[in-house]
């Protein structure tokens, strides 16, 4: 099977976003809590394959890798129904059960003392199957083990598969709310410096912007994990669509990337979806009448719909480096172009002055299984040059406590940190490059550019 | 005297002799009289001759050879009936001369005169007949054009012979509209059956009597030459109906005959290979196909083609408003048999999802285990290796299960490597035959949808095929490339690749969005809306016109006669450019082998930047030229999304007319 992606689900919160994305995609393929397809879904022509492999005995089994150095959310999905799903070989949790203790350093340690084991799982994985193309990484940046040992894998994923693309889904933490994790931005800062410097790109979910959406848009007053990771598989199965489901184009993850990422370094990319509908609303919500392309299209560059919170740009000097539409459901294609040329009349989104950029729009079907509350639907991925304002909240908050030099001596007992905090200092500056390069993308003058200049 | 003058209008031809010795006349006037009588008589004799020569009795003979054939039977019959009359008047004024002596010569006269007008008028039909050698359906024009005629006798005369002939007619009309029979063993019908002859030849609706070259592109879409060696006869056609209407006609004829080799009804194979190569008639269950086609209606149908034979209903118009139900009814039919038994809808689904790259995961991994052997030119073993990896592709993407998969099969020809020295040097600078240019990808349909998917539908579905594939290859090529780039500390190498994917990635999506799609919808609306096999046709051709023109398939210089030379779709300026920014993907992803040191990279990342941008600016110009041009607005389509945020315009630094016109 060409083109396969094995995912990684990497600490508490990527399990728990990997666990709600497989319930998904199970869902959209009509396979069985225990990997059994469906009768209804045996004449299906979507492409399972690409996330599931299929076992002598006709069961689906996610390519997933399910990694945690604590017991308690991998104990919550395997006494579930979906237990039966997974491979259980490729399920890892560290021997000693005592996490990360959200402490980046000892995440990045104790991936580095399990490496072996873990690339083990991975490379076995990897051999299985045809034509990888490459890795889903699912953590959170704040915490622990998604943050370290995601780093530490992150790392050496593109040293052992050069060749293949790693993309990551990566939570950003709710800055609008005081985090029991008091190193957050230590944990972020270092993070950040891996995804910036061995992903090939990153799906940004930030809490903050994803909170605001659950009870901005869906009503939901203090909305629950498991509500806000609804929206978090929603956005996963909407932006693998073309994948699974074949069409003329985006048949790869490589098609769906490549377009988005022109330059190396400004791969962080936003969604916003629309409709959007909570469940308790599906009778209750007034059915949202105009489902035409344009109105998909129009609401999907509305910040409220973006799920990543950015500062307002009052100078209007940011600008779009590159959209993607993913639009599912009962278009008339012809809608397309009319749509693309009002955007482009009334100005509604602005585009980078040094290169050529537009909106592609990709059509594609949708779940024949999953009942649709919505004629049409609509992801977005874009590259905006405002995304810098998050990296630039990360920073803020880092320097607040680098100052006071608080909380260090978590960091120092691990032997990264032992001798010199030196690593603090090198992510610093490459987060603050990564800042200033979006903000010198926004300008006509960035094709003069220079990258390696900056980071010297 | 008297005696005599009755004698040569019994017509006794050798009573014309002894005529001279009379001399001896009653009346001072009578010579005058007498050769009035003679000429009329005269022209009843060779009436009288003409009708011997055709008629029933004299068929066995030598001397109606020439001339023999139903129609000209029937005329003879019809002049014999005309001259009944004739001879009916005479008897009676024997009769009274018998009786009375005192009558003259003029009483016989003042009886066979009112003869003189109609005797004319058939002499001067047959002498035509004679001098032009009209046979079968011309008659029958001809016949027609007199029946307009002044003097009530004339008309109604005419009238009667022309219904003769008129019946020979419709029957023929109503066997061949019928049963697909043509009854027609002097080749006297407007429709032929030249089996031996080039079918070309008088192929009417060819593409180069169509002017400009979307109609003809339709219309040639459309022409599916039903293979069974039918054609019309232009020569025999009637004047009075029109060639839409006779080839309507000859559509229903061959449409039945079609039904006729529905391989069900027949041993399999034979008679589906039969069908496409030519068949004599005989062999078709005949009995079979008359119940199924009509159901009902036969009889009601038969009726209607038997009320034409009266003269006085035979009107052009009736006879196109029963032409016209027919067609309709073998339309339903035929849809009926193309839609519901042969799929028609999956197999236009088929088409698209493999001729259109629909099953875009398949091609791709096509590509990625051929795309080596496709860049060199064809080897013997490629038609067979390009479908072994067909087949290994589809079982990688999990198709091999689908019997869909069974009806495609790519051919790549193997063209002889010419060693003479003329041949070789045209080959090097322009096409040495690669895989891409040549590769053909077969499809083999139910019967009978080679009505729809005829060698020259499946010719331009090929061409669209490679165009697409070639562009799914380049954009493969250039994403593969990304990876290296996006580790690559070269920015303007970056950038360089990063317009050069920005232009293939739109380039799929106007193709996906813009053309495949919006017109696959239309058609999908069309073919559920109709269920007319005719106008299923049609929307299918338009479809495929609209899908080649919109992708720069198509020449749309009008006017000019070759611009109908469909086969040369390389003229077109659009399709030119985007082949040489094809080329230009091709060259730079080649070029990352060869290029080490940083100089030479500078060289090349110029030289491409400047084509790059030299191609771009031609795009843009070329929408002035072309605005106008149906061709024009499509590409307005494409700028308008490669040059969506104003920036390859404001690059190209264009004239101002230019930047006006890309307001789009």
């Amino acid at each position: 099977m060409p083109s396969e992606m094995i995912t990684l689900q990497l600490g508490q919160c990527g399990n728990q976003i990997g666990f709600e994305f497989w319930k998904q995609l199970c869902i959209e393929h009509g396979i069985s809590p225990e990997g059994i397809l469906e009768e209804y879904a045996s004449a299906g022509s979507d492409r399972k394959d690409v996330f599931f492999y299929q076992a002598d005995d006709d069961h689906y089994i996610p390519r997933a890798v399910l990694l945690d150095l604590e017991p308690r959310v991998i104990h919550t999905i395997m006494n579930s129904p979906y237990a039966k799903l997974y491979n259980p070989e490729n399920v890892y949790l560290s021997k000693h059960g005592g996490g990360a203790g959200n402490n980046w350093a000892s995440g990045y340690a104790q991936g580095e003392k399990l490496n072996e084991e873990v690339f083990d799982i991975i490379n076995r994985e990897a051999d299985g199957s045809d034509n990888l193309e490459g890795f889903v990484l699912c953590h959170s940046i704040a915490g622990g083990t998604g943050s370290g040992m995601g780093s530490y894998i992150l790392e050496h994923l593109s040293d052992r598969f050069p060749k293949k693309l790693v993309q990551t889904y990566s939570v950003f933490p709710n800055l609008d709310e005081i985090s029991d994790v008091v190193v957050q931005p230590y944990n972020s800062l270092l993070t950040l410096k891996r995804l910036t410097e061995s992903a090939d790109c990153v799906m940004v979910l930030d809490n903050t912007a994803l909170n605001r959406i659950a009870s901005d848009r869906l009503h939901i007053q203090n909305p629950s994990f498991a509500q806000i990771n609804t929206l978090v598989s929603t956005i996963m199965s909407a932006s693998t669509a073309t994948l699974r489901y074949p069409s003329y184009m985006n048949n790869d993850l490589i098609s769906l990337v490549a377009p988005l990422i022109p330059t190396p370094r400004l791969h962080f990319l936003m969604t916003g979806y629309t409709p959007l509908t909570a469940d308790h609303e599906l009778n209750t919500a007034p059915k949202i009448r105009k489902t035409t392309v344009l109105d998909v299209m129009q609401r999907l560059l509305q910040p409220k719909n973006m799920m990543v919170s950015l500062s307002p740009d009052r100078t209007n000097q940011h600008c779009y480096i590159s959209i993607l539409n993913i639009i599912q459901g009962e278009v008339d294609p012809s809608q397309v172009h009319k749509s693309l040329q009002r955007i482009r009349e009334r100005k509604l989104a602005s585009f980078i002055p040094w290169g050529p950029a537009s909106i592609q729009v990709a059509l594609s079907r949708r779940s024949p299984y999953v009942h649709a509350s919505h004629k049409v639907s609509g992801l977005l991925l874009a590259n905006h040059t405002n995304i810098s304002s998050l990296f630039d909240r990360c920073l803020q908050q880092f320097d607040k406590l680098r100052k006071r030099e608080a909380f260090l001596e978590v960091f120092r007992k691990e032997p990264m940190f032992k001798d010199s905090l030196e690593e603090f200092d090198e992510s610093r500056g490459v987060v603050d490059d990564l800042v200033q390069e979006y903000q010198a993308a926004a300008t006509p003058d960035y094709v003069h550019w220079n990258p390696e200049s900056s980071q010297i | 005297m008297i005696h005599d003058a009755l004698l040569i209008l019994w017509d006794c031809s050798h009573a014309v002799e002894k005529q001279k010795e009379v001399v001896t006349y009653a009346n001072q006037g009578d010579p005058e009289i007498f050769a009035r009588i003679t000429d009329v008589a005269k022209s009843h004799h060779k009436i009288q001759h003409f009708v011997e020569a055709t008629g029933f009795r004299s068929r066995k003979s030598n001397m109606g050879l020439k001339l023999c054939g139903l129609y000209s039977q029937a005329l003879s019959e019809g002049f014999s009936e005309v001259l009944q009359s004739y001879k009916k008047d005479l008897m009676e004024v024997e009769g009274l001369v018998i009786g009375n002596h005192n009558y003259t010569l003029s009483f016989v006269y003042s009886y066979v005169e009112k003869y003189r007008g109609l005797f004319n008028t058939l002499n001067k039909i047959i002498s035509t007949i004679e001098q032009r050698k009209l046979t079968g359906c011309q008659i029958l024009s001809l016949l027609h054009q007199y029946i307009l005629n002044g003097s009530e006798k004339v008309r109604e005369a005419i009238l009667r012979i022309f219904s003769c002939v008129n019946k020979v007619f419709v029957n023929q009309l109503c066997t061949w509209l019928l049963y697909g029979e043509l009854k027609d063993p002097y080749h006297e019908f407007f429709i032929l059956n030249n089996q031996v002859q080039d079918p070309s030849d008088t192929f009417l609706s060819c593409p180069s009597s169509t002017n400009t070259c979307e109609k003809s592109l339709v219309s040639t879409l459309q022409d599916t030459t039903l293979e069974c060696g039918y054609t019309l006869n232009t020569s025999m056609i009637p004047y009075f109906v029109p060639l839409s209407l006779a080839q309507e006609i000859l559509f229903i004829g061959k449409t039945i005959i079609l039904f006729g080799f529905d391989p069900k009804k027949e041993k399999k194979n034979s008679s589906f290979v039969a069908s496409r190569t030519l068949m004599p008639l005989q062999k078709c269950g005949v009995e079979s196909r008359r119940f199924t086609i009509w159901e009902d209606k036969e009889a009601e149908f038969h009726e209607k083609l038997q009320k034409l034979k009266d003269p006085e209903v035979f009107e052009v118009c009736n006879l196109r408003g029963v032409i016209r139900e027919i067609k309709e009814c073998v339309t339903r039919h035929l849809w009926t048999v193309a839609v519901e038994e042969a799929q028609l809808i999956h197999e236009l689904k088929l088409m698209k999802d493999f001729y259109l790259l629909g099953r875009g995961e398949l091609f791709l991994e096509l590509l990625r285990l051929t795309a080596h052997m496709l860049d060199k030119p064809t080897a013997r073993t490629s038609t067979r290796d390009m479908n072994h990896a067909f087949q290994l592709a589809a079982r990688a993407v999990l198709l091999s299960n689908s019997a869909d998969i069974e009806k495609f099969s790519f051919e790549l020809p193997y063209v002889k490597p010419n060693v003479s020295a003329n041949t070789s040097i045209e080959d090097d600078s322009s096409t040495v035959a690669d895989g891409w240019s040549s590769i053909i990808l077969k499809y083999d349909f139910k019967w009978p949808l080679h009505l729809l998917f005829t060698p020259e539908v499946l010719a331009r579905y090929n061409d669209m095929f490679r165009l697409l594939l070639r562009i799914k290859k380049t954009q493969h090529d250039l994403h593969a490339l990304w990876k290296t780039y996006k580790q690559s500390t070269s920015f303007k190498m970056c950038q360089l690749h990063n317009k050069l994917m920005f232009l293939m990635d739109n380039l799929q999506h106007y193709m996906q969005a813009d053309v495949l799609e919006t017109n696959f919808s239309r058609l999908m609306d069309a073919v559920n809306k109709t269920n007319d096999f005719e106008k299923l046709k049609k929307a299918h051709a338009n479809f495929l016109a609209d899908v080649l023109s919109q992708s720069f398939l198509t020449v749309t210089s009008s006017g000019e006669s070759d611009s109908s030379d469909l086969t040369d779709s390389l003229n077109n300026p659009v399709f030119c450019n985007i082949m040489e920014l094809l080329k230009l993907c091709h060259s730079f992803c080649g070029m990352n082998d060869t290029v080490d040191d940083k100089e030479a990279e500078d060289y090349y990342i110029k030289g491409y930047s400047d084509r790059f941008s030299k191609l771009v600016k031609q795009l843009m110009q070329l929408l002035v030229s072309l605005r106008d041009r149906p061709c024009g607005v499509y590409l307005a389509r494409l700028l308008m999304r490669l040059d969506y945020n104003r920036w390859l315009s404001g690059e190209a630094q264009l004239t101002q007319s230019v930047t006006n016109m890309l307001r789009y």
